[in-house]
């Protein structure tokens, strides 16, 4: 694929183009507030087993004691009014598997977002949710066939607890953080996906998260199961409205890599500046798998995001490409994690952050090679670009190494535009603006190449538009 | 019709005069050098043509096809139709050649409309073979990582596919072997013709015995001092720059 | 916490008030703050659980044969301007300043005489730069219980070439120590010391808790370097800062290849434009030692550079654990800072930690960091073994060579060769 390509397909999506709202008209709504009553009522619609029921009570009683983490991570945090968010808002439980059944203003949104769009050109298979519940799912007819599962997490647990219950809440533990035990009591929707052995899908899976209500909190639940020997590329995009109150977005996100497995997960996260985004994800590898996460964030308000791998088996690999862009007003807290259990494991953490105005990006990392393991191997770089004199950027890594013959690099630099290469672009005859979107574009050029060609394109679009007016 | 008309320029930084009443008329279609030794403000005289911001204009008119272009933002600048190649191209990283040159010719057209990508490229390429430049270079981050000739190489391929009507090349020699001097010059002598103007900067005459100029103007400390035709260049290589302050600058007026 | 360093015994009548406050507010910062905790940051993955300063007490010195053998044990540096010996905080040697510098305006006085004798000077800077990376509890029992240490003053525009020498030994059953260098450069001064930690014998347990402060002013170029060889029986801290004003030029570089665990705090704060302040570190560990090393690079001051590198060799069971910050504030453009951690693993059961971090809030700066952590290269090895070299000495060659990058900035062949020694004697019959 030619550059020329990418530029002459793009996909007009936008950061404005996320921002409009639909009336709120709910079946079901769990009220403002958290107690043991809001999770017996998601429990009580879902009708879900006890054992369910019982997960999501601990977990609140979890979520409760545990502090917020405001020793090391932003202040800011302490400004999530937890009594005055809503919970649960859904139109009813069932997914349409087409477009035609899905409530007009629901479709609406999903058609201004293009997703249908994007279904019939490239993806296996489309979950779209708005709030609370899957409004549409539906997945290409010869997968299913072939044993494919892709349902959501309600569905998942009661249909197939056989395969589901045994990873879910394994691979992130309820009490792994306070968000990851608040999305484990209030968790719905999300995509639970099986990949037979052998398996590999062509195309990608994707699901779409649209929060469309004010004071609400969308708490989504995915495991992706790969087994042995299969493939599957899953993608993610989200979006909110601008709303004056702040909007929290706390998901779990657990992969499990079986033998041989490739696991590649794809987050273009766009939530709306009033969004607080406070995502676990974490992936297992397990003997010669795959799990590879590519992250980029745009928008939020705070974002704190650590994509991670256990590298359980021999020879598993782990990645992590992650690109976030901060803007005044915003903090992107991403990072990665790399967990090294057995010999022969390698990772690979790249990290790129652009600072626009008094935005903030900050990087934390841990690589862990904790026991007497042999030949693994973890590169990471962390490149941060500031764009204004007022921009800011931490990196905070943590690195453990013991063992035989294993190698650990971590590089960290800062670099900015310069006034000279702005002037030379505009030499010849690009604005200043565009001269400094091609160089943003530029520095997160290597990464995007990683990327499937439509969300490289998305991406670069929402980069344009995030530049615009931060020069001059 | 003049393509460029510079008139009583003077300009500064942080306080020191560089230009001082400089004069200089290019008509259309001629190629002018204007040489002279290190510090004497050539390269200056260049950045401020394009709209550098660091130099304090302090008077003056940069006339381009009878408008000033001075104060004007340097993207402006070179969409009126100023090409300036630099003595140090910077390097870009992360943005091939052909996004890069693909951006600058987007910059040119009207709201809406769209370069054609085959046709671009076809032309894109072409240019590049007649500047003996290896295609792959186009999927190259600009300048990143380019030796000096490769750099000045890129700097014409530029210059061809953005159509200026006022060329301006400073000190395009500096770092050339004579090969790729020759491929350079040949790239520029392709690009002359009635309707385009060239202002050669140089320190040494060698370039331009493959850049055969119409006119040659010698600077000293801020103004043209000297005027002549090609055989200039070549008694100002024999005969060394004192020549020209004793013989100019110097002498009573 | 059970500890008779709570009662310390140090202040006399004769002490001015503001050294008596200060000492008042140390102990109060010692008996107030908690004990370190696994949860602090500060702390990350230091072991504090087996971290404790029980039993250890200011002790008197030794007999005067042992004080006499240490004073002839001070040998590492012979080319010297002043010299130092204090033994469990006792006086045991002094060689002050000649009349020349004396003339001149310097001073090097031990801390006591310097306050009977400077008492505004002292004022000005004794005491006055606490740590801030976790150990603020036991700088404030420095500051309650110090008696020993040097204080050398440089006026403007006075340069000493030669160094000014400190040796801090402990000897007896669980004595502590409180050693204290301060330095002040002047404008264009120059000057240099060398602090050099020393056990009596492989066996006699003790903590030290030593604090360092230089002042550099503006264009003053000072150069410490600081020799760690505690025995193994040592608890250790030391929590030193930097201060550079306006073209002031610093150099800090330590040998650390002693104590049971040592903790190394290490600040510098750029206050003027032009500063260059280097730290340098390199670090033995073997056996189950412990070193944590916490360092922090603040540039208030834009148009400066600080650069870092700590390289650590680890054996056995040894852990070592590098945690550095690089602080760039608002405004401090054209800053050029630079934090390197290399850390070597010899035994698969050592364990090295790296927390490089960077804090940057200006655009136009160079800075960067890296760490890596690996075992000597193959490749190497290969290719040594292949000209003929045995396994035991290409090994022996590649770890000196790691080490030879930090040993060859003390710029002194005295120094360096006496360096290499004790290193050799530490660990060369380990290398297989």
């Amino acid at each position: 694929m030619s550059d020329t390509d990418i530029q002459d397909e793009a996909i007009n999506v936008d950061t404005e183009k996320g921002n409009f709202k639909y009336p709120e008209n709910y079946a079901y709504d769990a009220g403002v507030g958290l107690n043991e009553d809001t999770i017996k009522y998601i429990s009580d619609v879902k009708k879900e087993a006890d054992w369910v029921r019982e997960f999501r009570l601990k977990a609140l009683e979890i979520f409760k004691k545990k502090p917020m983490p405001t020793k090391w991570a932003d202040q800011d945090l302490e400004n999530i009014k937890f009594d005055e968010i809503r919970y649960y808002l859904s139109k009813g439980q069932q997914p349409s598997r087409t477009w035609d059944e899905v409530p007009d203003d629901v479709k609406e949104t999903f058609e201004r977002l293009g997703i249908p769009e994007q279904e019939r050109k490239f993806l296996a298979g489309v979950e779209a949710q708005f709030d609370s519940e899957a409004a549409y799912s539906r997945m290409k007819e010869d997968l299913e066939k072939e044993g494919v599962i892709f349902v959501g997490s309600s569905e998942g647990l009661e249909k197939y607890p056989e395969i589901f219950k045994p990873y879910f809440g394994k691979v992130i533990p309820t009490a792994d953080n306070k968000f990851s035990a608040l999305n484990s009591a209030t968790f719905s929707g999300g995509s639970f996906i099986y990949v037979p052995k052998g398996v590999k899908l062509k195309q990608p899976l994707q699901a779409y998260f649209r929060i469309n209500a004010e004071n609400f909190g969308q708490f989504e639940r995915t495991l992706i199961i790969a087994d042995e020997d299969s493939e599957i590329t899953y993608m993610e995009g989200c979006t909110a409205p601008k709303f004056e109150t702040a909007t929290l977005h706390s998901a779990v996100v657990e992969l499990v890599a079986l033998k041989n497995a490739k696991i590649q997960y794809i987050t273009v996260q766009n939530w709306s500046s009033n969004v607080f985004n406070l995502v676990t994800k974490r992936g297992m590898a397990d003997e010669g798998a795959e799990v590879k996460w590519i992250d980029c964030n745009i928008g939020s308000r705070l974002t704190m995001k650590y994509p991670g791998v256990v590298l359980k088996g021999k020879g598993a690999r782990g990645e992590v490409l992650s690109i976030a862009l901060a803007n005044d007003g915003q903090h992107q807290d991403t990072g990665a994690k790399m967990i090294h259990l057995a010999d022969n494991t390698t990772s690979n953490i790249i990290s790129k952050s652009i600072s626009i105005g008094k935005g903030r990006s900050t990087y934390r990392g841990q690589v862990h090679m904790p026991k007497h393991l042999k030949n693994c191997k973890n590169n990471t770089e962390c490149d941060a670009l500031l764009i204004n004199t007022n921009s800011r950027t931490d990196t905070y890594p943590a690195i453990t190494t013991r063992g035989e013959n294993n190698t650990v690099q971590h590089e960290a630099s800062v670099s900015k535009v310069s006034a000279e290469q702005i002037f030379y672009m505009m030499q010849r005859g690009l604005s200043e603006g565009e001269a400094m979107s091609l160089a943003v574009n530029g520095f997160v050029n290597d990464l995007m190449k990683a990327f499937p060609m439509e969300y490289s394109v998305e991406l670069k679009r929402l980069i344009d538009m995030e530049m615009e007016g931060s020069v001059g | 019709m003049n393509t460029l008309e510079i008139k009583n320029l003077n300009v500064s930084i942080d306080g020191q005069a560089i230009l001082k009443d400089f004069n200089l008329t290019i008509p259309k279609g001629e190629v002018h050098a204007l040489m002279g030794p290190n510090g004497t403000g050539k390269s200056t005289l260049a950045k401020v043509m394009a709209g550098h911001e660091d130099y304090t204009v302090e008077s003056g008119e940069i006339l381009l096809d009878g408008v000033n272009i001075l104060g004007e933002d340097p993207d402006e600048i070179a969409k009126a139709g100023l090409f300036l190649a630099f003595q140090y191209p910077l390097e870009i990283p992360g943005v091939s050649i052909a996004n890069f040159i693909r951006a600058a010719r987007q910059a040119r057209l009207p709201e809406g409309e769209d370069i054609n990508a085959v046709e671009y490229y076809k032309e894109l390429y072409a240019k590049m073979d007649a500047l003996k430049m290896d295609r792959k270079f186009t999927a190259r981050s600009l300048n990143e990582g380019f030796s000096g000739g490769e750099k000045k190489r890129c700097e014409i391929l530029q210059m061809s596919m953005l159509n200026p009507t006022c060329c301006v090349m400073d000190e395009t020699d500096s770092g050339l072997d004579i090969d790729a001097l020759r491929i350079v010059s040949e790239g520029v002598n392709l690009m002359r013709g009635p309707e385009r103007s060239f202002l050669v900067i140089t320190h040494y005459q060698r370039l331009l015995d493959y850049i055969v100029p119409d006119v040659v103007h010698v600077m000293f400390d801020g103004k043209i001092v000297h005027s002549g035709d090609a055989e200039l260049a070549k008694e100002l290589e024999s005969k060394g720059y004192d020549w020209v302050q004793e013989e100019f600058v110097n002498a009573p007026a | 916490m059970n500890t008779i360093l709570e009662n310390p015994t140090t202040s006399t009548t004769d002490e001015p008030a503001w050294l008596a406050d200060r000492r008042a507010a140390g102990l109060e910062q010692f008996k107030n703050l908690p004990m370190p905790s696994a949860r602090d940051e500060m702390w990350r993955f230091a072991s504090v659980g087996r971290l404790s300063i029980d039993g250890y007490d200011a002790t008197d010195a030794p007999a005067a044969d042992t004080v006499a053998a240490l004073v002839g044990r001070s040998n590492l540096v012979t080319e010297r301007e002043g010299l130092s010996v204090y033994v469990n905080d006792a006086q045991a040697n002094f060689e002050g300043i000649s009349d020349e510098l004396a003339a001149k305006g310097v001073v090097y006085l031990p801390i006591a005489d310097a306050v009977a004798q400077h008492p505004e000077l002292m004022e000005q800077y004794f005491l006055k730069e606490s740590t801030e990376l976790g150990s603020e509890k036991f700088f404030g029992l420095h500051a309650a219980s110090i008696k020993a240490g040097s204080v050398l003053f440089v006026p403007k525009g006075v340069e000493i070439e030669k160094p000014f020498v400190n040796y801090y030994w402990t000897s007896g059953e669980k004595a502590a120590v409180f050693p204290h260098t301060l330095v002040i450069a002047e404008d264009n001064a120059k000057a240099s010391v060398v602090d050099i930690f020393f056990s009596e014998t492989e066996e006699n347990e003790a903590l030290n808790v030593s604090v360092s402060n230089i002042h550099a002013g503006a264009g003053a170029n000072v150069f410490r370097k600081i020799v760690q060889d505690w025995n193994e029986k040592t608890v250790s801290f030391q929590l030193d800062t930097t201060v550079a004003d306006r073209d002031a030029q610093v150099k800090n570089v330590a040998v650390n290849i002693g104590a049971e665990r040592a903790r190394f705090e290490n600040q510098t704060r750029i206050e003027g434009p032009g500063a260059d302040v280097k730290m340098y570190s390199l670090t033995v560990a073997e056996k189950n030692q412990e070193f944590d090393q916490r360092t922090f690079q603040t540039h208030n001051a834009g148009n400066a550079v600080s650069d870092l590198l700590y390289k650590n060799a680890l054996l056995d069971n040894a852990r070592t654990i590098f945690s550095g910050l690089i602080k760039v504030a608002e405004g401090a453009q054209q800053t050029d800072a630079y934090q390197t951690n290399r850390n070597l693993l010899l035994d698969p059961t050592a364990e090295a930690n790296a927390l490089p971090g960077l804090e940057i809030l200006a655009n136009d700066v160079r800075c960067s960091h890296g760490a890596t952590t690996g075992n000597v290269d193959a490749d190497e090895l290969f290719y040594m073994m292949a000209r003929g070299i045995s396994k035991r000495v290409a090994m022996q060659l590649m770890v000196f060579g790691f080490f030879e990058e930090v040993i060859e900035k003390v710029e002194s062949d005295e120094l360096a060769e006496n360096l290499r020694q004790l290193i050799r004697n530490k660990f060369e019959s380990k290398i297989k």
